[in-house]
């Protein structure tokens, strides 16, 4: 008892100080960090290889005629920079930005209009080495204006319903 | 493959002319169909005789492909290393199965837990009250079935909640859903005789998120590793290897040497300061905050450590189908060695002097007792199996990454007490420590993503088993078409653990609740806010949110 509660003061007296002195001072970011992303509208030719790599629906392409509206939730980014990966332009990267908190989500919404009409040969112009990022789902940018398009960002729909539904599901035995 | 064999000639022999339609395309896992009525029995054989542990059961709605419900019950072979999965068609129009949890207690919450989400009910099972849905959703709608959307929002709905009737002459505490040591969401209603605990009732899944779901319809291969990642804050590198390894087992995908051994440095040192983690909140939990300094003080270069090879303290974003996004230089084989040095160093002084602290022991030896066999019949995993006196560990039973190749002793320890569970951990620790050098060694030279150049095969299986600091991680993948699964099932190493809850505090004292729970290491998370105190003047500054906010957004958007 007495030589644990020894050894233990022991540790504590030795011990040295982890804590930083973040927020008043300022801390450093380690070499490999992924920030906000930032991009660059002069690089991008609107391929759309961001939007369909991007796990959190962060970036949404939309089609609206020869025009492509490219808008970046940022609200929404898990800082993967998979967008950076595989991007063939380095259009987009990831900065040493981290304190992006804010009371209003739409500070972190920015958009960006290209214009860019369809490939003549494919219709798109966009390649990777991995199979699986290829452009395979169907699903991976807007096809024009209107809510009903935006794919994945809104999850807010108006509530089923059940009057048509309830043909479909059906109350069980252990239910009761 | 002899073993291989063995198992199935055991299996076709009780059971001639039931097992059809083998498949073995995957190294190491079988997978059988049986028909519904059946599936009780082979289950309850190969648990009982064959010693199978219960995995989980993965109930799939094929009706856009086959017309039928499919469910699956996974069992895993530790000594034979082996998963077989046993599969039933279920037709739509009685969606039901006769339950093996009678039998199979470990089976109780996978089958509530399909009926919740896929509305197979399981006929005979003995508690088959709501274990995931909320109270207020309505009943009879199962939201992984293919009609539903991920976003659908139904009509709420006033629902009893399920409850447990308490016995008589019994006082009921709640603990939870909020609760100081327990910081994530769990409710449990405890039954007191006086101070004795006679009996419990858990609900939890307050913060289900829904993340099968979307990796059934939303995202594609490669988007579900950084998705599956959030699903644990402590172990997110657990999740995207488990996922990604179950698709390429299923894929036939040949993942680079080096690549593995990275997904296995990163595992261990996840594990390191997992475990440091949690000796730490076991001493919170008991109130000895000394522990919890100390430990957490060891454990903070561990994260600096991983920010430096990652790029991020958590979430460290590393894992694809196919490979790692990132190599390992020289410069950080040289950190991760500096690193494992001091926090040998500095835990073995904590260990010393821990193992010996009488007033640890009189806490935790002989609390929370969890006997090998109940042990067993609830089929939990990782250092509270390893605690009551089971060896299994997936590392060494259904090796993944570069397991094969490193070797790793299993620390057992008999005392089935929180005592016991603790020096488990403690002792992986030290293991680990000595995994992460062995991977250093020997990491060979060579690229780090396999080429993928072909699409992925639909309507393949792959599992995975990875041992997370907490226990085994499983996951099921069923392959897709559109470059996406078809059915991407988690099961989480507290899932079979909490179970056992109620078993290892039944007759326990209500002071000793908090760290018998504590004991099989639920997830913690939280966010505090930041107190300053002028040494000076004696005043006390608590910044308040808005005021973080400002300073955080000065000095981000000021640059642009």
């Amino acid at each position: 008892m007495f030589k644990a509660k020894l050894s233990e003061a022991v540790i504590c007296f030795r011990a040295g100080r982890v804590t930083l002195k973040y927020p008043f001072e300022p801390v450093k970011v380690p070499p490999k960090f992924r920030g906000k992303i930032k991009f660059d509208a002069r690089k991008c030719i609107a391929c759309g290889g961001c939007a369909n790599v991007c796990p959190s629906r962060c970036i949404v392409f939309e089609d609206i005629g020869e025009v492509t509206k490219i808008t970046f939730y940022l609200d929404r980014c898990i800082q993967c920079a998979r967008c950076y990966e595989v991007c063939p332009e380095d259009a987009i990267w990831p900065t040493e930005e981290f304190e992006t908190a804010t009371p209003d989500k739409s500070d972190l919404r920015s958009e960006m209009i290209q214009w860019s009409s369809t490939c003549q040969r494919c219709g798109r112009c966009f390649e990777t080495d991995n199979a699986i990022d290829k452009f395979q789902s169907k699903r991976w940018r807007g096809r024009g204006p209107g809510e009903a398009n935006k794919h994945g960002i809104f999850p807010i729909k108006p509530p089923i319903d059940f009057a048509q539904r309830m043909s479909l599901v059906r109350e069980s035995e252990v239910d009761q | 493959m002899p073993k291989q064999q063995e198992l199935l000639m055991n299996l076709y022999a009780h059971f001639p002319d039931m097992l059809q339609d083998f498949q073995e395309h995957v190294k190491d896992q079988l997978i059988a169909t049986v028909p519904r009525e059946v599936l009780p029995a082979v289950v309850k054989y190969a648990v009982k005789q064959m010693g199978a542990r219960f995995v989980i059961t993965v109930a799939t709605d094929m009706r856009p492909k086959t017309g039928d419900f499919r469910v699956s019950y996974v069992l895993a072979f530790d000594a034979e290393k082996k998963f077989l999965v046993l599969q039933s068609h279920v037709p739509p129009e009685d969606p039901t199965v006769p339950s093996v949890t009678p039998d199979v207690p470990a089976a109780n919450w996978a089958e509530r837990e399909a009926f919740d989400l896929m509305g197979i009910s399981p006929v005979g099972h003995p508690d088959p009250r709501r274990l995931v849905l909320p109270d207020d959703f309505p009943k009879g709608v199962h939201p992984l079935r293919r009609e539903f959307g991920y976003n659908d929002i139904f009509p709420r709905e006033q629902n009893a909640p399920p409850r447990m009737p308490a016995p008589e002459n019994t006082t009921v505490v709640p603990l939870g859903p909020f609760y100081p040591t327990l910081e994530e969401p769990a409710y449990f209603r405890l039954f007191l005789d006086g101070e004795r605990v006679v009996g419990s009732d858990y609900r939890g899944f307050y913060n289900h998120r829904a993340i099968e779901k979307l990796g059934d319809s939303e995202l594609n291969y490669n988007q579900i590793p950084f998705v599956a990642q959030q699903i644990c804050g402590i172990c997110g590198q657990v999740h995207s290897c488990a996922y990604v390894e179950a698709v390429e087992n299923a894929c036939g995908i040949d993942v680079p040497l080096r690549a593995k051994y990275i997904r296995s440095l990163l595992l261990e040192l996840e594990r390191i300061h997992s475990h440091l983690l949690w000796v730490g909140l076991a001493g919170h939990i008991i109130g000895f905050d000394t522990v919890l300094m100390q430990l957490w003080r060891i454990r903070e270069p561990v994260m600096w450590l991983m920010e430096r090879i990652t790029g991020n303290r958590k979430h460290y974003s590393s894992n694809l189908v196919g490979g790692v996004r990132f190599d390992i230089d020289d410069g950080a084989k040289e950190d991760i060695r500096r690193v494992m040095k001091k926090v040998e160093e500095e835990l073995k002084a904590v260990a010393d002097a821990v193992a010996i602290d009488t007033t640890l022991m009189l806490r935790l030896k002989e609390k929370g007792i969890l006997t090998e066999e109940d042990a067993r019949a609830i089929a939990v995993v990782g250092p509270v199996a390893r605690g009551s006196n089971v060896p299994i560990d997936a590392r060494v039973d259904h090796p993944y990454a570069a397991y094969r190749e490193l070797g790793v002793q299993i620390q057992v320890e008999d005392g089935c007490d929180n005592w016991a569970r603790t020096m488990v951990r403690i002792r992986e620790l030290f293991e680990s420590i000595r995994l992460v050098r062995k991977a250093l060694d020997d990491m060979p030279p060579g690229p780090v993503m396999a080429t993928v150049d072909h699409e992925l095969p639909s309507g393949r299986i792959g599992l995975c088993s990875v041992e997370a600091a907490r226990g085994e991680a499983h996951h099921y993948v069923l392959t897709g078409d559109d470059n996406r699964p078809y059915r991407w099932r988690v099961r989480a190493p507290t899932y079979p653990n909490l179970q056992a809850v109620g078993v290892m505090i039944k007759g326990a004292e209500l002071a000793d609740v908090p760290i018998d729970i504590g004991s099989y290491d639920p997830c913690f998370s939280c966010t505090e806010r930041v107190e300053t105190l002028d040494i000076n003047t004696k005043e006390i500054h608590v910044y308040s949110r808005e005021e973080l906010e400002e300073m955080c957004r000065l000095k981000t958007w000021k640059k642009e």
